[in-house]
């Protein structure tokens, strides 16, 4: 069974929410917004491809960890639920305090988790999804919120440091691509 | 199944139809693979251009970017067949989508989780899944412009028109086979047809012969009768004078002279026979001064004893080649035609002579025949010759008597002309063409004494064979005077019966035509049969029945003299028991 996903629908009431001036971080437009980059964390597991040695094993689950404060919710685990990426299934682990990313192959960086990342030291073969609501500093891929849509930057270079592979197509849809 | 035997019946050739359906079934055959590779080639380019927009689009689909989905979706658009295009997430619902005019895209599609490629209603849609790392992104969809008819109809028109070239080149080969074919059953008809006239003709004519000698007879019998009359005069005379004297030289001189009469009777007899005979048509190589001198006998008759015959024919005649009794009727017609001419008497002059040719006119020739009778008139003497034409009176005449004498010399290859004066006789000269073919060999002379004694097996025994009561006595005293026994039968029948019974005879004499439902030929057919080696000798007065015998069985005709049936016995047996 697969999710009900409504991605443009939801992309629809953000841009209504967002462009309305009581848009606050904590609202009905919060809700939305991070249900879209709930659904956004799932997809981009099937846009990027991480080499053979991050893999650790053929059949081990795309691990997607949130680290700091979760802002999603079930909504994370619900847009994950049945989803598959290169064959693999995905799981959703939630590291509340400092943890080893072993088994995390895209880490979304929550409020305050900055220092957590920088103790995790390499971040070789994961992918680092920031956001800025809550954070100023910017990871392989980086939400942001533009013209009421959720949108995001992409750093091609840290991606590349990492050994990852990001499709084309996501690059196309990215506001920015850093290169080099 | 009447189609079929119509088919059949139509005589249009069975070839010609049988070629028609092969080119027919070829036709199709090609056209239906032709449409299919078409088809398969259009659905594999339309596939493929689904699948580029559903590869290209999974981005925009996964990320919710509907405008880079519709630059997607219009970039389709360049291809002209391509009449809507869509891209719908994975609930079904549209996302971007282009339509040509008139052409309808529904809000929320239809699910189909496999790449689908169909044909429905004149176009072909191509359903692709859109996916990304494994992810079910949504479908693109194309509704691609099937051929329409006309272009389908156009691309098979070359197809047809070879088709259709062949079809009338076949059908009018068909047309032209069976219109020869009919014009030859028409010409073959046509020549039997005149087979058939030419022998029904031919038939005619025989009997038309036949007739005339029959005619000709006829005219002959007064005279015949004449001169039987004078033999049968002799013969009672001398008869009853041999029964009033004892004088052995007197009645050695009656019994002589009633033997010559009988003779000439006879002779009068076989040469009528011979005449009437029935036989075809046959061209010989004949030597006129015989065969003229042959018929001598029969012109005496047909003449008065008021006319002289004079025949004057050189020894050095060339040959001719005609058909002999066709001349011996000629000249029988134009004797009487003289006779008849010559009511006071007169002279029937027979003349031959040989025409020297030139570079021209071949070598012939020529026999006169004059008479010095009353002539013909001017006026009647172009029409002698037509059938049918006489002077005479009623009865008297056929008036085909001189048109049988220029048939004969046409046939022959020769002709005829009629000269007369009236008052000063009348000449008739028929030129015939010399021929370089030799002449037959004479007949061999008759088996002389010395022949007699060569006969094998010796004769004892004869089983005669005979009706009539009388015939049966006399010739029963000839075989006792030759000194043979002899057993008679008298039928056929009876003297099978005999023959089974006691089979021990030497020689079978037997009549040819008998009462009691087996004739003589019959019968001697019959034991021919069962003993192959016993001479048989059959006896006839009748000609129709010795032309019957042929040359089966020996013949002896009847009347005939105690020498001649010795002859005959002694030949037959010489020739069957050696």
């Amino acid at each position: 069974m697969r999710t009900p996903e409504r991605p443009f629908l939801v992309a629809a009431i953000v841009l209504g929410v967002l462009a309305g001036p009581s848009a606050g971080p904590a609202g009905a437009g919060d809700d939305l917004e991070y249900g879209v980059k709930a659904v956004y964390l799932v997809r981009f597991a099937a846009f990027v491809e991480w080499p053979a040695a991050a893999r650790r094993g053929a059949d081990a689950p795309v691990g997607l960890c949130v680290i700091g404060q979760d802002p999603f919710g079930p909504r994370l685990d619900a847009a994950a639920r049945g989803q598959r990426a290169h064959g693999r299934p995905l799981v959703v682990r939630r590291l509340a305090g400092p943890a080893p990313l072993d088994a995390c192959d895209i880490v979304y960086v929550g409020r305050g988790a900055e220092p957590m990342l920088r103790e995790a030291g390499d971040p070789s073969g994961r992918l680092i999804v920031t956001d800025a609501a809550a954070s100023s500093r910017r990871g392989m891929i980086h939400f942001v919120v533009a013209e009421g849509r959720v949108r995001f930057h992409i750093d091609l270079r840290a991606a590349s440091g990492a050994g990852l592979t990001i499709s084309s197509r996501l690059l196309n849809l990215a506001l920015s691509v850093q290169r080099r | 199944m009447t189609w079929l035997e119509q088919l059949r019946n139509s005589r249009f050739p069975i070839l010609a139809i049988s070629v028609l359906l092969v080119l027919l079934v070829a036709g199709l055959l090609i056209s239906v693979a032709s449409e299919r590779a078409i088809r398969e080639q259009m659905a594999r380019e339309a596939g493929a251009q689904a699948d580029l927009l559903a590869s290209a689009v999974s981005g925009a689909l996964a990320f919710g970017d509907r405008a880079a989905a519709q630059d997607y979706v219009d970039a389709v658009q360049v291809n002209p067949n391509v009449l809507a295009a869509a891209v719908y997430d994975e609930r079904n619902r549209l996302v971007a989508s282009f339509a040509r005019p008139g052409q309808d895209i529904p809000a929320v599609a239809r699910p189909r989780d496999h790449a689908t490629t169909l044909f429905r209603d004149g176009r072909l849609i191509v359903v692709r899944p859109v996916e990304q790392g494994g992810q079910r992104l949504g479908t693109a969809r194309l509704r691609l412009m099937d051929d329409p008819p006309m272009q389908r109809f156009m691309r098979y028109a070359s197809l047809i028109l070879v088709l259709a070239l062949g079809a009338l080149a076949v059908g009018i080969l068909a047309v032209a086979q069976t219109a020869l074919m009919r014009a030859n059953r028409e010409l073959a008809d046509q020549a039997q047809a005149l087979r058939d006239q030419i022998r029904d003709r031919e038939k005619a004519e025989e009997a038309l012969r036949q007739s005339q000698k029959m005619e000709a007879i006829g005219r002959l019998t007064g005279g015949i009768a004449h001169d039987f009359n004078n033999l049968l005069m002799v013969a009672s005379s001398g008869i009853e004078l041999l029964e009033r004297t004892t004088d052995p030289e007197r009645r050695r001189k009656l019994s002589e002279g009633v033997r010559q009469a009988v003779a000439r009777g006879a002779a009068l007899t076989s040469q009528l026979l011979a005449f009437s005979r029935q036989a075809p048509m046959k061209s010989a190589v004949l030597d006129l001064r015989g065969q003229i001198e042959g018929l001598r006998f029969m012109l005496e008759r047909s003449l008065r004893e008021d006319i002289a015959l004079v025949i004057d024919i050189p020894g050095d005649l060339w040959p001719v080649e005609a058909d002999a009794g066709e001349l011996e009727l000629a000249l029988l017609n134009l004797a009487i035609n003289a006779r008849d001419a010559m009511p006071e008497g007169g002279t029937f002059t027979l003349s031959a002579r040989n025409l020297a040719g030139s570079a021209e006119t071949p070598d012939a020739v020529r026999l006169e025949i004059t008479d010095t009778g009353v002539g013909i008139p001017e006026a009647t003497l172009s029409r002698v010759f037509e059938p049918f034409f006489t002077t005479k009176e009623v009865g008297r005449g056929t008036g085909l008597g001189l048109s049988q004498v220029y048939g004969f010399a046409r046939s022959s290859g020769g002709s005829v002309e009629v000269r007369s004066q009236p008052g000063a006789g009348t000449t008739f000269a028929i030129t015939l063409p010399r021929t370089r073919k030799a002449p037959p060999p004479a007949p061999a002379p008759s088996a002389g004494a010395s022949d007699r004694e060569s006969g094998g097996a010796a004769v004892r025994r004869v089983l005669l064979v005979e009706d009539d009561d009388g015939v049966a006595d006399s010739v029963g005293q000839m075989l006792e005077r030759l000194g043979l026994d002899h057993v008679r039968a008298e039928t056929a029948p009876a003297a099978l019966a005999l023959f089974e019974a006691d089979p021990a005879f030497d020689l079978v004499v037997s009549d040819m035509v008998m009462p009691g439902g087996m004739d003589g030929l019959t019968l001697a057919r019959t034991l021919h049969d069962r003993a192959p080696t016993l001479p048989i000798l059959l006896t006839t007065g009748y000609s129709a029945a010795a032309a019957a015998a042929g040359s089966e069985f020996p013949l002896l005709l009847k009347p005939y003299r105690l020498e001649d049936l010795d002859q005959a016995l002694r030949t037959v047996a010489a020739g069957r028991g050696a």
